[in-house]
C-alpha cells in the first residue's frame, strides 16, 4: 500500500452510512420524535428508514419501555408502533402512587404499574388481619386493542384476568356488567379523572383525553397532525365515530341491546374519580423521612402515613385517609423541621424517653399482648428530632396559649435502617413505621384471598 | 496470553481472561487461536478498545465507581474516533462498549437541525431540492409549535 493512499484512507471521516442498520436504530432509538423526523429528511435511504414502523418505532418503544413491559404484546402486536410509543408515553406518567382527591374514602391510596402489555392500577390499603401487609386490589386496566384504540376498564370486583393479549371488550369474555368502560384524563401532570365512558365502549377517543398539561404537549399536538399522517386518520375516524355512534368494530344494533340489558340490570353509574399523584413516595438520602409509610397507632389497626417536606424546612406526618377528605384539616399526625434534629449518641435523659417506652406492636406479632418490655430491641437510633403534634406554636410558659406544650410534645427517633418511630411526650408508646414501598414495588402484599 | 494483530501490523499480547469480554476473540479462543488477526481494526483503536476491556475485566463492586467515571471520560472522543469504536465493537461483539456508544452517538444530534446533521454524520444530501422541500413539508407537523432553532456545532 502506497502512503499517499493511507494518509488519504484515513483522512476520509466515517459516516453513518457505513454502519449496518441494526447499529444505526440502535443509536436512533434514543432520540425523541422530534429528532427522528429532523434526521429523516438527511437523505432518501434514512426517510425510508424512519417510516419503517416495525423496525424504527418499535426500538424506539423497546429502548424506553423493553425492560418494564412487553412492547410486542401491546394490542396483540398488530397494532403502529408509532401510536403505541406515544400511547406509552402518556401511560409513564400515571406509573406510582396516587391518592384519592375530594371525597372521603377509606381506601385513598392507588398505584398504576407496568403489566405485560397493559398499565393496571390498584387500590392499595392496610391489612385488617393485624399484620404489616398491605392489601392491593387491582381495579383499573388500560390497554389498547388490536386496532389501535386506547380502551381503559373499571373492574369493581377485580376479578379479571388479563391472559389473553386481546383488550377488545367483545373478545375478553366476561359479563359486561363487571367491566366499567372509562377514560383516564389528565388535568396536568399530576392530576388525572377517572370518568365513566358515556358512549359506553371503552374506547377512549385520544382526541377527549385533556392534553392542557401533558407533559410532552409539543408531541402530543404531533400526534393530531396534518393531512396524510397517521394520526389524521386516526382523529377522522374518531370524528365519525362520535358523529354517527357507529365503532369502528362494533354492531350498532348489538350494542344498543347490551346497553338495554346493562339498564336493566341496574348498573349504577360511576361517579368520576379524582386522583392527585404523589409526588415523592420514597425517602431519599436527604429527607429520610419522606414518603408513603404504614405503622400501628394501637395495636389491632394498621394505618397509612405520607411525609412532606415543604420548602421552608417543615416536614409533616398525616394520614392518608385524612388528607384525602375535601376541604381537608390541616391538623398533622406529627410537624417538625428539618433542622431540630440531634445526632446520636443521645443525652441520658433523652436515652431515658426513648428507652422507657413501649413500641406498639400488632397483636399478631406480639408474643403476649400486655407485655410492657423496654425496647430492648436492634433498633439501633441513628438520630432524633423533636416535634409537635400541632402547628400552633407551642411556647412554654406563655399565657393565653391554646396548647398544653406537653400535650403536643414529641419525639422522632430515625433508625439505622432507614425506618423510623414517634411518640408524643403525653404517653409511653412508640409508633413504629415502615416504608410502604420500594423499588418501584409495594413490599408486603398480602394474598388477595386472604381478606 | 493473546496476540492480537492491527490492521497496521502492530501486535499486542493480552491475557486472554481480559479478551474474553469480546465474543469475536472468546470463540476463537475456545477453537485455540493464539494469534489473531484483526484487519478491520486500526492500531489506533484497538488501543482504545483494550484500554476498554481492561478497566472492565475487575468488576468488583468497589470499582463500580470507578469504572463508570472512567466509561464517561472514554466517551469524551471525537466523532470519528467514536464511530471507529462503534466498528471495532460490533465486529468484536463488544455488547457493554456498544451499549455505551450508542447514547453517546446520539447525543451528538441531538436537538439539531437536519443539514446540520449531515454534516455531523457525514450524510450525502441525495434530495434535489424539489424533493428536499417536499419532505420538509411532509415532516412538518413534528416541527409544529415549536421553534426551529437547530444549531450547526
Amino acid at each position: 500500500m502506497s502512503t499517499t493512499a493511507d494518509e488519504v484512507i484515513n483522512t476520509i471521516a466515517l459516516s453513518f452510512t457505513d454502519f449496518p442498520e441494526d447499529v444505526q436504530l440502535n443509536i436512533l432509538s434514543f432520540l425523541t420524535p422530534l429528532d427522528i423526523s429532523n434526521f429523516a429528511c438527511t437523505s432518501k435511504r434514512f426517510v425510508t428508514l424512519c417510516r419503517d414502523d416495525r423496525k424504527l418505532w418499535f426500538s424506539m418503544c423497546e429502548r424506553k419501555w423493553g425492560s418494564k413491559t412487553h412492547i410486542n404484546k401491546w394490542g396483540n402486536g398488530m397494532i403502529s408502533y408509532k401510536i403505541l410509543y406515544y400511547t406509552l408515553l402518556q401511560y409513564e406518567n400515571l406509573i406510582g402512587f396516587w391518592r384519592r382527591s375530594g371525597v372521603e374514602t377509606d381506601v385513598p391510596l392507588v398505584f398504576f404499574e407496568w403489566g405485560r402489555f397493559y398499565v393496571a392500577g390498584s387500590r392499595v390499603k392496610p391489612s385488617k388481619t393485624g399484620s404489616y401487609d398491605a392489601v392491593k386490589m387491582p381495579f383499573l386496566w388500560m390497554g389498547i386493542t388490536s386496532k389501535g384504540e386506547v380502551v381503559n376498564y373499571l373492574d369493581p370486583v377485580g376479578k379479571l384476568e388479563l391472559n389473553e393479549n386481546v383488550m377488545n371488550l367483545d373478545d375478553l369474555g366476561v359479563v359486561e356488567s363487571d367491566l366499567v368502560p372509562v377514560n383516564v384524563n389528565f388535568m396536568g401532570k399530576n392530576h388525572v379523572v377517572v370518568e365513566e365512558n358515556g358512549s359506553g365502549f371503552g374506547y377512549s377517543a385520544r382526541g377527549s383525553s385533556s392534553s392542557s398539561g401533558n407533559v410532552r404537549e409539543e408531541e402530543y399536538e404531533d400526534l393530531c397532525g396534518s393531512p396524510g399522517s397517521l394520526p389524521d386518520k386516526l382523529m377522522s375516524e374518531i370524528y365519525q365515530y362520535f358523529a354517527n355512534k357507529t365503532s369502528p368494530g362494533g354492531n350498532g344494533s348489538a350494542r344498543r341491546q347490551r346497553r338495554r340489558e346493562r339498564e336493566r340490570q341496574g348498573r349504577r353509574k360511576w361517579e368520576p374519580e379524582d386522583y392527585v399523584k404523589i409526588v415523592n413516595p420514597l425517602p431519599t438520602p436527604d429527607r429520610p423521612l419522606q414518603g408513603l409509610w404504614k405503622g400501628f397507632c394501637d395495636d389491632t389497626t394498621l394505618e397509612f402515613f405520607l411525609v412532606s417536606y415543604d420548602d421552608i424546612g417543615g416536614i409533616a406526618c398525616r394520614r392518608l385517609v385524612e388528607l384525602c377528605k375535601p376541604f381537608s384539616a390541616y391538623a398533622p399526625v406529627f410537624w417538625t423541621s428539618n433542622t431540630t434534629f440531634i445526632r446520636s449518641p443521645l443525652s441520658s435523659e433523652e436515652e431515658n424517653i426513648y428507652e422507657s417506652r413501649m413500641h406498639i406492636q400488632p397483636l399478631s406479632e406480639a408474643d403476649e399482648p400486655c407485655e410492657v418490655l423496654p425496647s430492648s430491641d436492634k433498633r439501633v437510633i441513628l438520630c432524633m428530632h423533636f416535634m409537635n403534634s400541632s402547628y400552633d406554636l407551642v411556647i412554654p410558659d406563655l399565657a393565653g396559649s391554646t396548647v398544653n406544650p406537653r400535650q403536643a410534645e414529641g419525639r422522632i427517633w430515625q433508625y439505622e435502617d432507614g425506618t423510623f418511630g414517634f411518640g408524643f411526650l403525653r404517653d409511653n408508646y412508640i409508633i413504629d413505621l415502615r416504608c410502604i414501598a420500594q423499588n418501584g414495588q409495594i413490599l408486603e402484599v398480602a394474598d388477595f384471598s386472604g381478606e | 496470553m493473546i496476540t492480537l494483530q492491527s490492521s497496521d501490523k502492530d501486535v499486542f499480547e493480552i491475557e486472554q481472561s481480559i479478551l474474553i469480554q469480546s465474543g469475536t476473540i472468546k470463540n476463537m479462543v475456545e477453537d485455540d487461536f493464539t494469534f489473531i488477526p484483526l484487519p478491520s481494526v486500526d492500531t489506533e483503536t484497538l488501543i482504545k478498545i483494550i484500554e476498554y476491556m481492561k478497566k472492565h475485566a475487575d468488576k468488583t463492586d468497589s470499582k463500580e465507581k470507578n469504572i463508570k467515571e472512567f466509561d464517561k471520560d472514554f466517551m469524551k472522543k471525537t466523532l470519528n474516533e467514536l464511530f471507529a469504536l462503534v466498528f471495532a465493537a460490533n465486529y468484536l461483539h463488544i455488547s457493554s462498549l456498544l451499549e455505551l456508544l450508542y447514547p453517546s452517538i446520539a447525543d451528538r444530534i441531538k436537538d439539531k437541525i437536519t443539514e446540520a446533521i449531515r454534516q455531523i454524520f457525514s450524510i450525502r444530501c441525495d434530495f434535489t431540492p424539489e424533493e428536499e422541500r417536499r419532505i420538509i413539508m411532509d415532516n412538518k407537523w413534528a416541527h409544529e409549535g415549536t421553534e426551529i432553532e437547530g444549531t450547526l456545532d
